[in-house]
């Protein structure tokens, strides 16, 4: 019964390679899976070795290209989706903006720039002494 | 000048980012052919690393990509490995380039009295 339960677990794991593996190594892998266990070595130990081998083995050069291509579809397609959403919540404050405008409180008017008084400028360069004055208080 | 011959130093040893099991392997095999279960046993034994069957096929992979082993005619479902000469001669170099560091190693341990 566990035999035949850590048969189909070895089984299905394998099946996760891709099939070029299987076909050169799957008989084998399957063959050395039972002799370690019959040795002692766990079946969930094995399964996952075969796991970690099985996403390397998609990992490399031949499927990573397989994969690469896949990955900048998807990439694609969220930027598109990103750059429509971008231009959705751009338009919409602007729309906002012309139906109804905000008007600003009175003791929150923002200060003008106004020269400092008592500063004098250093002779022969000339600049513009700008103190911005606020009331301080939150809006 | 110094710098330029660590660099080749580094292109000719090409199991130096080729992993641990890589390296094992090539050990096991430098004393005959064996398959995938007869280098599990072996490496445990020589010296008690026993690989996962995943990093065992990975590696073999890897190695034979690489021209370092080859495989021989399948016996039964078993399909049996032999280091390649480039295999054997990389090895040398690898084991050369870990025995300075060993040495250096061993040296800057000794000089700092640890």
């Amino acid at each position: 019964m566990a035999d035949s339960r850590t048969a189909r677990l070895i089984g299905a794991v394998l099946r996760c390679y891709p099939a070029r593996w299987r076909r050169r190594h799957g008989e084998e892998a399957a063959e050395l899976a039972a002799l370690l266990i019959r040795d002692g070595t766990p079946a969930a130990s094995i399964a996952w070795s075969y796991v970690a081998g099985a996403a390397r083995e998609w990992l490399t050069p031949g499927h990573g290209r397989r994969l690469g291509a896949v990955a900048c579809v998807l990439l694609a397609g969220a930027c598109l989706m990103g750059v429509s959403a971008g231009l959705l919540t751009s338009t919409m404050p602007a729309r906002a903006a012309s139906t109804s405008q905000a008007r600003p409180r009175a003791h929150c008017r923002p200060a003008s720039p106004r020269p400092a008084l008592g500063m004098i400028p250093a002779a022969g360069h000339p600049q513009a002494i700008i103190e911005f004055a606020g009331h301080g208080r939150s809006c | 000048m110094a710098v330029g011959g660590r660099d080749d130093m580094a292109a000719q040893d090409v199991l130096r980012r080729a992993g641990e099991a890589s390296v094992l392997i090539l050990i096991s095999l430098a004393s005959g052919p064996k398959h995938g279960y007869a280098l599990i046993q072996d490496i445990k034994d020589l010296v008690g690393v026993e690989l996962g069957p995943g990093t065992l096929y990975g590696a073999l992979d890897r190695l034979e990509r690489l021209g370092l082993i080859e495989p021989l005619p399948a016996d039964d479902r078993r399909h049996p490995y032999r280091i390649t000469a480039p295999g054997a001669a990389a090895l040398r170099v690898h084991l050369d380039s870990v025995e300075r560091v060993s040495a250096a190693g061993r040296l800057r341990l000794q000089l700092g009295g640890i």
